[in-house]
């Protein structure tokens, strides 16, 4: 909804209707009048806001030319990735193009499969445009490039460009993808994903387990597809009699239930063994106990979203759930995480959470902890926005889908979260800036997240007491800024391509 | 926990057996006709309940598991699962507060409440108003006001409220005249005095009552009563002859004039204080503690950039012919605002400003960064004088627990008030 301009309403352009609409170009003197002077209120105002902008101006560019920016010069790379060891820096970079190519090939292969969809439809497709991607990513490209400008050094800017460069690459790259590919490419995506996951972390624990889990699930997927090629599980055989199906269904697995059962297990075995060749293999790295900076509070956000959506997602089935004991333990859950502030939780996971392991295991890490805690909030967090999801899918779906036969979990798996969670995408994008907001209240516990860092940086001997705060804040304040409005001009752009909400 | 899960399974195999035993003699004594009633396995109400058995098996199963391992940790340390602690002396010197540190520490946990309750009572009215000054401002037909408001709305959305906060005392804050020293010599005092900012307070005047405070108060009390009364005798006379009502004129006039008359009567019944700094301790006049100002100020900047938008959303959704209807009728903007749009749009605007409370509620736990004597930042210095983590834990929890339940009563209950009724 727009606002006009002449009158001093909020809905005065149907008051106005006429014939033509009139000419909207205005002369700048007629379109200050219009504007800034319409009457003897808007005249104050705007008298008083000029000159409080230019006060404000004046001092701040006084500001910015008297302070001596040495603090942000000198502590870059405490920003940027914590106590991360400084000579093995290049891990960070590497992490950084294999993220970056995962990012672009995931988004590329996305925006392909959307542009088939569309166009099997007949709905107008979104053409692709890398002007536009930089206006919907200014944000962050300006704010990356504002904070190398600190760097005292070439390589950073040198690496900053070709981190861009392998987006672009890999995101023409997924463009150029088969839409029948999609899977593939995908997890090909979540592959470099995890190898940018790996090269920081190295072998330690989490970065093994998921590159093996992805290769599993990756075995999975491809068994699976080479038993529907065969027609095990085709749409012509369900509802077959059993006798049928027995007879039509050929090598390698006999029957319909079978053969996803071994596919599960060739998966696991596949699973298990490349879990246990990674473990043996020794890439070094650090763990994520010596991360901290932007770093950190990016990799927690990511985190939080990711183990947080599918814990949510129960949650919220269970919530929905006729079944008293699971409905009412959902319940609890929610209601209490969501009644407590994430300090407390934070607190629990710092002191409390130690307490609870076995007294003969050792007690993970405090950002294991932290994670655990994160998960749990982000979740009950997410199943509040999940049930209003699909409390809007209509009742009708759910009987059509009983009336044609499908099991339980087949009808919330395909036509109920599919609706729910097409419908929450904005809110859950929502809920994904704050978390990445109170990810900050790491510093409390004092983990070296991005805030935290702006600390550490003031408490160095030769910047104590200087007031320097009043440097560092503003330049921790700007990164937040960047990628929380980022994400929040994106999750406004899926809203309106949604539709959602629109009265 | 590889035992518990076994008894698990055991303890399910023995109930389903049970369950599956007494179906089948239920069936036979009441001879009842069971040909179309499907297996068990199939039978809704027998897997429904299985589920929900083995839910909550596992639920029983991991939380003895988590207990027993707690209790091993906790015996290991020698940690005493009592409420004992509380009525140790707590060590915490609270600012501005005449509570020792040799009081127990339930009182240092009671004026920690007391203080978040003193964040919550100032903050939440003044997120409001600034929220919905923004949120207006937003929709202005003023091009620089609109774009100011959006810049304020799309800067303070987006960055932490931790970040406000620890920006506004360290880097603003800290950064005014020292109050720290015998006299705060170094205060700014403005307003002949009457006023005094520094880093650790800042003060205003308050009222002193001197004789007859007691009926003078009283006084107050009925000339309160008097100017309700003529707010409602203006309101009937309004609605009787359609005359001008102008009835927050005649109620405030009935109101200071009759205080100002009662004040002569009496002979002065109370004085203005002005706060004095004599060897570091302030004495007279209100006082407020700096912390306490920038918590409860950077929270109201956060909330509000929530509210002003919730305020926007909320009169954008008014519908469009009350406005035209209010046009016709040749309101002013004021008018326009005040009798029509605002009424509707905080009907629309109340349930998600109950969130945005209970978001600065929580927030509030915020403080314990600028040490803040609130209830968090109390209890996380009790962690560090090694008090029991636990029980510390629980009281935190059921603290702010508390204050969300009670302000979500509250809300839900005045929520009920403002919607229509049958529609």
């Amino acid at each position: 909804m727009s606002v006009t301009n002449s009158g001093s309403g909020v809905h005065d352009e149907v008051s106005e209707v006429s014939e033509l609409p009139p000419s909207h170009r205005l002369s700048p003197g007629d379109w200050i009048k219009q504007n800034l002077f319409n009457n003897w209120y808007n005249s104050l105002i705007t008298a008083v806001f000029i000159f409080a902008i230019a006060f404000a101006l004046v001092r701040t560019l006084g500001w910015l030319f008297s302070s001596d920016f040495l603090i942000i010069r000198r502590n870059l790379a405490l920003f940027m990735v914590g106590q991360f060891p400084r000579d093995e820096l290049w891990r960070s970079w590497v992490s950084g193009y294999l993220l970056m190519g995962s990012l672009g090939i995931g988004s590329g292969v996305l925006w392909r499969s959307a542009q088939a969809v569309a166009e099997e439809k007949g709905l107008p497709t979104e053409p692709h445009s890398w002007p536009d991607l930089l206006r919907r990513f200014w944000a962050i490209i300006a704010v990356l490039i504002f904070f190398l400008s600190f760097a005292r050094t070439v390589p950073p800017f040198v690496g900053l460009a070709t981190v861009f460069v392998a987006f672009f690459i890999s995101r023409e790259l997924g463009r150029r993808f088969n839409p029948a590919m999609r899977t593939r490419g995908l997890f090909f995506a979540g592959l470099l994903g995890l190898l940018s996951l790996l090269v920081l972390a190295g072998t330690g624990g989490l970065g093994a387990l998921t590159v093996g889990g992805l290769f599993g699930a990756w075995t999975l997927v491809e068994v699976r597809r080479y038993a529907d090629e065969r027609g095990v599980g085709a749409p012509e055989t369900i509802g077959a009699s059993r006798r049928v199906r027995r007879w039509h269904i050929p090598y390698p697995f006999k029957r319909r239930v079978g053969g996803i059962l071994a596919s599960r297990v060739a998966a696991a075995v596949v699973f298990c063994g490349v879990w246990y060749g990674l473990t043996s293999v020794d890439l070094g790295g650090f763990g994520w106990d010596d991360w901290g900076g932007l770093h950190l509070t990016l990799f927690v956000t990511v985190i939080g979203i990711s183990t947080g959506l599918p814990v949510g997602i129960l949650l919220a089935l269970g919530r929905q759930s006729d079944l008293p004991v699971i409905k009412s333990a959902s319940v609890i859950f929610i209601e209490f995480v969501r009644g407590v502030p994430l300090i407390s939780l934070l607190l629990f996971s710092w002191l409390m959470l130690p307490l609870l392991f076995p007294i003969d295991l050792d007690i993970p890490g405090p950002l294991t902890r932290v994670m655990i805690v994160i998960t749990a909030f982000s979740a009950a967090y997410i199943a509040e926005i999940v049930r209003g999801g699909l409390q809007a899918v209509p009742r009708g779906q759910v009987e059509a889908a009983q009336a044609s036969g499908m099991s339980a979990g087949k009808i919330q798996r395909l036509i109920v979260l599919p609706q729910a969670l097409r419908a929450v995408i904005p809110a859950l994008v929502g809920q994904f800036i704050s978390l990445f907001k109170d990810t900050s209240l790491l510093t409390i516990i004092g983990l070296l997240d991005f805030l935290e860092t702006s600390a550490v940086a003031n408490a160095q001997p030769e910047f104590l007491g200087q007031g320097l705060v009043a440097v560092t804040y503003p330049f921790v304040a700007l990164g937040y800024w960047a990628f929380a409005y980022t994400m929040s001009k994106e999750s406004r752009r899926v809203e309106e391509r949604l539709g959602v909400g629109v009265r | 926990m590889l035992g518990r899960l076994l008894l698990l399974v055991i303890a399910l195999v023995v109930v389903a057996a049970a369950g599956l035993a007494s179906r089948f003699i239920v069936d036979r004594v009441t001879g009842r006709d069971t040909s179309d009633r499907p297996p068990p396995w199939r039978d809704l109400n027998v897997l429904s309940l299985a589920a929900q058995v083995l839910v909550f098996g596992l639920i029983v199963v991991v939380g003895s598991w988590l207990w027993s391992n707690f209790r091993d940790r906790t015996d290991d340390i020698g940690l005493e699962l009592t409420f004992d602690f509380l009525d140790q002396p707590s060590g915490i010197s609270i600012a501005d507060n005449p509570l020792s540190s040799n009081a127990g520490i339930r009182d240092a946990l009671q004026q920690g409440v007391k203080n978040t309750f003193l964040i919550i009572l100032l903050g939440i009215p003044l997120s409001v108003l600034f929220g919905t000054f923004i949120g207006i401002a937003r929709l202005s037909t003023n091009w620089l006001l609109r774009k100011l408001a959006t810049g304020y709305v799309e800067f303070f959305r987006n960055i932490p409220p931790l970040l406000v906060i620890v920006f506004l005392w360290g880097a603003v804050f800290l950064n005014f005249p020292i109050g720290a020293s015998p006299t705060a010599e170094a205060a700014w005092r403005p307003f002949g005095g009457w006023m005094i900012f520094s880093n650790n307070r800042f003060a205003f005047p308050s009222i002193v009552g001197l004789d007859n405070f007691a009926a003078y108060r009283l006084l107050v009390v009925g000339s309160i009563v008097a100017a309700a009364g003529v707010w409602v005798w203006r309101t009937r006379v309004f609605n009787n002859t359609g005359a001008p009502h102008r009835r927050a004129l005649w109620s405030v006039a009935t109101l200071v004039g009759l205080c100002v008359v009662f004040f002569l009567v009496l002979g002065g019944p109370f004085e203005f204080s002005k706060t004095t700094v004599e060897d570091r301790i302030w004495s007279g006049g209100f006082r407020m503690q700096m912390p306490y100002v920038a918590v409860m100020l950077a929270l109201v900047i956060y909330t509000a950039s929530h509210i002003a938008e919730i305020v926007r959303g909320s009169i954008l959704a008014v519908h469009r012919g009350q406005v035209e209807a209010s046009h016709a009728l040749a309101l002013n903007g004021l008018q326009r605002y005040r009798f029509v749009i605002l009424p509707q749009a905080f009907r629309i605007a109340f349930p998600p400003l109950i969130n945005q409370f209970l978001n600065y509620t929580k927030n509030s736990s915020l403080a314990v960064a600028i040490g803040f004597a609130e209830t968090t930042s109390i209890i996380s210095n009790l962690f560090g004088q090694s008090q029991p983590a636990p029980q510390l834990l629980l009281i935190l929890m059921v603290i702010y627990l508390a204050f969300s339940l009670i302000l979500s009563a509250i809300g839900n209950l005045v929520n009920r008030r403002l919607q229509l009724r049958g529609v």
